[in-house]
């Protein structure tokens, strides 16, 4: 036989070796050996299911793009991996992350400029649908975070002017509708707890000052503040702001309810998820499982629903709430001074509004939006028909 | 599948270079008696393998390779049996060139010429391509596009490599591939298969036979694909994002500057994305044993628009010079001919890169250039100060790109207006912002463009080799997590040559 040299492995070479393969062959055990999880909370989604192999599959081309997503969706280490990223990137001074700008203290949204035309045709059909009834309709169009501390953007960054966008929706809105302007008084209440650092919603505490604000056009004294008591009910929560960008730089939120200290006036809260079936009904406007969950904002009389209907204990007239998931904190303090409280959520409703609701019982509307969905609103326009 | 892809890199990647590791180039197997089936497994692994990799993008046009294939390796086979008969030597060839012609012409082409058609003559006739596939989905549903003719992935790079061989074979330049494993596992071979570079078969001939497979070889590939990972991940797809946004914007109404932010943009994403996928390729190629081509060699260093085409995508370039260009009689038969073969080049150079008139005004555009230089602006270049030439070079290449990537030739004059300031601004608070928040990634996108990193390792290569020796794994290590923590929330990650 003859004698073969063996040559000297090179060290470095072998470490590279090992470091690229150990990686990679120890993220793909981990991926197929940690525990599934099949909803991701962050995305508010259910993960990807390991795909079912058949011919029409493979030649579709969705089992391929499923074993990718699921793969993904189940990488061992996911969220870590993006928070990884979020950290370099700001680190790196990067100020803007999914849509979502990184300020100080708070995330905010970064919102681009509406298309009018469709702004338009919702203006049109909430003037349509005030004219048309003898009661008055009141709209009401809450500035976002983004607004409110635009000062802290970093600068030039592009962000829709809210206050503007306001202005031109109240001026074009016709007689039979009548405006009420928070803008001033989330402004001059900047500095306190009035919208969540991570969440694209109000605190309760910008709900009540929205809703003292109200009182005067609406027609109702407000409860003072100190009749409330504060119940810091759910801690560290993490909105939605904070599961697009997974930032930890800024500081967790806090969850109030406030309850009446003479007691709640809430009797019963009834939800209708879908047309033609009994509604469910409950006892509290409050859904205290949600605290215990990510989505800790649906405590608020739960998650979005076609029309939900509050009756209270008083002898106040009935309301009408044409909304968003802004009226959900807001609706518990006008508890106050209506006995029944009806929030419908036009995104989820796909006939006639008439058909559904019988608008002749109401006393008054209010149409409850923040400016952010208003302006890329396509369902309001239902009002018109 | 692509490259930067978690499963690509997780799962496809290890698991076939694991076991394309452990087996040996060949393996006998007796058959009794003095009789031995040489398999040749690892030339069988890269086939079967490739065949997986490019199905698991094209589950119905694998066939499409398949055939291909066996028409191209028919063909070799049947030149080298008549080797003294040049009538059916040139049969095969005539057969081999029209058919991959033929598959580029039906599955690129087709629609693009019936639009052509139907827009000049006001008819409207249906591309029969899209028949035979509504046809195809009535026997079974395989899901084939009933609208317009879906590209099959890589297909101009297939056809191209194919042709080589049966060219270069015609030409007596090759000896045959009898082994039909060998000759299809050279078609397949996935580091290549879908985005380049264009291998002849001549380049990688003696490697089909016969490989080595060692630890510095597989380092080294390591190091060139996280190099192409790194470039395509982290720059490409990061500075894509301000181009995306950019050309959703209505050119009418951007300053000068974001339109300029923007195509430079693009400029960056274009060769970092393909130059990475080249990486990648190249070093995959290295970790199997194989020599690949370089592809690109810093083209924006270039001073003057011929030398960037030397640099840029070479590989290309490289196929039509001797596939086409030459063929025709290059440059030696008079000043009008060179002309004529330039121009044809250059409309087929434009052409390759997609079915629309967009690119082919993009390749006269540099076939315009490339004469203009010969005729003495390439003289008169060679005399400028470089800093010049470079920047002439560079902003011929970025006006280049706004033809490219804008889908229309009317688009992409409404965008070079808004870099004139047409938009009516020159300098808004949207580029301020788009300026100011991506400073960064501008400034490392026109630094790995130079050649400073390629001389800063080469340096520590040759004078500090165990630094540089060291520095190697970290690096590796440092790309991939970084590249991983991008993959798994992989929000912006496309494929550029759907088109090619």
């Amino acid at each position: 036989m003859k004698y073969k040299k063996r040559k000297r492995v090179n060290i470095p070479n072998l470490i590279t070796c090992i470091v690229f393969f150990g990686i990679l062959i120890f993220m793909a055990v981990m991926t197929i050996a940690l525990p599934k999880k099949d909803f991701l909370e962050m995305e508010n989604d259910y993960a990807e299911k390991f795909p079912e192999l058949s011919a029409k599959a493979v030649f579709n081309r969705s089992y391929m793009n499923k074993m990718e997503s699921y793969i993904s969706d189940h990488f061992a280490g996911r969220i870590s991996w993006i928070k990884g990223r979020t950290v370099l990137e700001t680190s790196l001074g990067k100020k803007e992350r999914n849509g979502i700008y990184i300020l100080d203290d708070r995330l905010v949204e970064k919102i681009s400029e509406p298309d009018m035309t469709s702004v338009d045709k919702a203006i049109a059909a909430i003037n349509k649908f005030a004219d048309g009834l003898d009661i008055p309709v009141f709209a009401m169009i809450v500035p976002t975070s983004a607004e409110i501390y635009s000062d802290e953007l970093p600068e030039n960054a592009p962000n829709a002017d809210q206050k503007k966008f306001i202005e031109y929706v109240y001026r074009n809105l016709g007689r039979s509708v009548n405006t009420i302007d928070v803008y001033q008084t989330m402004m001059s209440n900047r500095d306190d707890y009035i919208y969540y650092r991570t969440d694209h919603h109000w605190t309760t505490k910008g709900a009540y000052l929205a809703y003292s604000a109200a009182g005067k056009k609406m027609g109702y004294v407000p409860v003072p503040i100190d009749l409330f008591d504060i119940e810091h009910a759910g801690r560290d929560f993490i909105g939605t702001f904070y599961s697009k960008t997974l930032y930890d730089g800024v500081e967790r939120d806090t969850i109030d309810f406030y309850h009446n200290s003479e007691g709640e006036k809430a009797t019963e809260v009834s939800i209708t998820e879908s047309f033609g079936e009994e509604p469910e009904v409950f006892d509290s406007m409050y859904f205290r499982e949600y605290l215990g969950v990510k989505d800790k904002y649906s405590s608020f009389l739960g998650t979005n629903k076609p029309i939900v209907t509050i009756k209270a204990d008083n002898d106040g007239g009935k309301l009408l709430v044409v909304k968003d998931s802004y009226a959900h904190c807001f609706a518990p303090f006008l508890t106050e001074h209506y006995s029944e409280i009806t929030l419908v959520d036009l995104r989820y409703i796909n006939i006639s509004l008439s058909k559904v609701i019988d608008i002749d019982e109401y006393d008054q509307v209010l149409i409850l939006y923040n400016a952010s969905s208003f302006m890329t609103d396509t369902d309001i326009r239902k009002l018109g028909y | 599948m692509v490259f930067s892809s978690l499963t690509f890199l997780y799962y496809f990647l290890p698991i076939v270079l694991i076991v394309y590791i452990l087996i040996p180039n060949k393996i006998n197997v007796p058959l009794g008696g003095e009789r031995v089936l040489v398999v040749p497994a690892r030339n069988l692994l890269i086939l079967l393998t490739g065949f997986f990799f490019y199905a698991w993008g094209e589950p119905f046009y694998v066939i499409i390779m398949l055939f291909s294939t066996m028409i191209d390796y028919t063909a070799g086979r049947m030149m080298h049996k008549y080797d003294d008969n040049p009538k059916i030597r040139t049969i095969c060839l005539i057969i081999s060139v029209c058919m991959n012609i033929g598959l580029l012409a039906v599955f690129k082409y087709s629609d693009f010429i019936f639009h052509t058609i139907n827009s000049v003559f006001g008819t409207d006739i249906t591309n029969p391509v899209i028949l035979v596939n509504r046809a195809i989905n009535d026997i079974y549903d395989f899901g084939l596009s009933e609208n317009s003719v879906a590209l099959p992935i890589g297909i101009s790079f297939y056809t191209f490599q194919s042709m080589s061989y049966t060219i270069d074979l015609y030409l007596r330049k090759i000896d045959v591939q009898k082994s039909f494993i060998g000759f299809t596992s050279y078609v397949t071979l996935f580091p290549q298969i879908v985005a380049g570079p264009i291998v002849r078969y001549e380049d990688v001939a003696a490697e089909i036979e016969e490989r080595k497979v060692n630890i510095g070889g597989i380092s080294e590939g390591i190091a060139k694909f996280s190099k192409g990972l790194a470039k395509k991940v982290l720059l490409a797809n990061n500075i894509g994002i301000i181009w995306t946004e950019v050309k959703a914007m209505d050119p009418a109404h951007i300053s000068a500057a974001t339109a300029w932010l923007g195509i430079l943009a693009f400029t960056f994403q274009i060769y970092f994305d393909f130059s990475g996928y080249s990486d990648m390729a190249v070093g995959l190629g290295k970790m199997l044993g194989f020599n690949f081509p370089k592809n690109f060699d810093h083209p924006y260093l270039s001073k003057s628009v011929s030398e960037f085409w030397r640099r840029w995508h070479i590989t290309l370039g490289t196929w039509f010079r001797e596939y086409v260009y030459i063929p025709l009689g290059g440059n030696r038969k008079g000043m009008a001919k060179t002309l004529r073969n330039l121009l044809i080049v250059w409309g087929l150079t434009g052409l390759w890169h997609g079915a629309s008139w967009n690119f082919v005004i993009w390749g006269l555009y540099y076939g315009i250039l490339i004469i203009i230089e010969r005729v003495g602006w390439g003289k008169l270049l060679e005399k400028l100060p470089s800093g010049i030439s470079m920047l002439y070079t560079f902003l011929a290449a970025v006006f280049g790109w706004v033809l490219f990537d804008t889908d229309t030739l009317g688009g992409a004059w409404q965008y070079i207006k808004a870099m004139f300031g047409a938009g009516g601004t020159l300098y808004d608070s949207t580029s301020a912002y788009m300026l100011a928040s991506n400073a960064l990634i501008y400034i490392i996108c026109i630094f790995a463009s130079t050649d400073i990193f390629t001389r800063l390792t080469e340096f520590f290569k040759k004078k500090k080799k165990r630094i540089y020796a060291y520095t190697v794994p970290a690096a590796v290590a440092c790309v991939l997590l970084l590249c991983t923590s991008y993959l798994v929330d992989a929000s912006y990650n496309p494929f550029l040559y759907f088109r090619f």
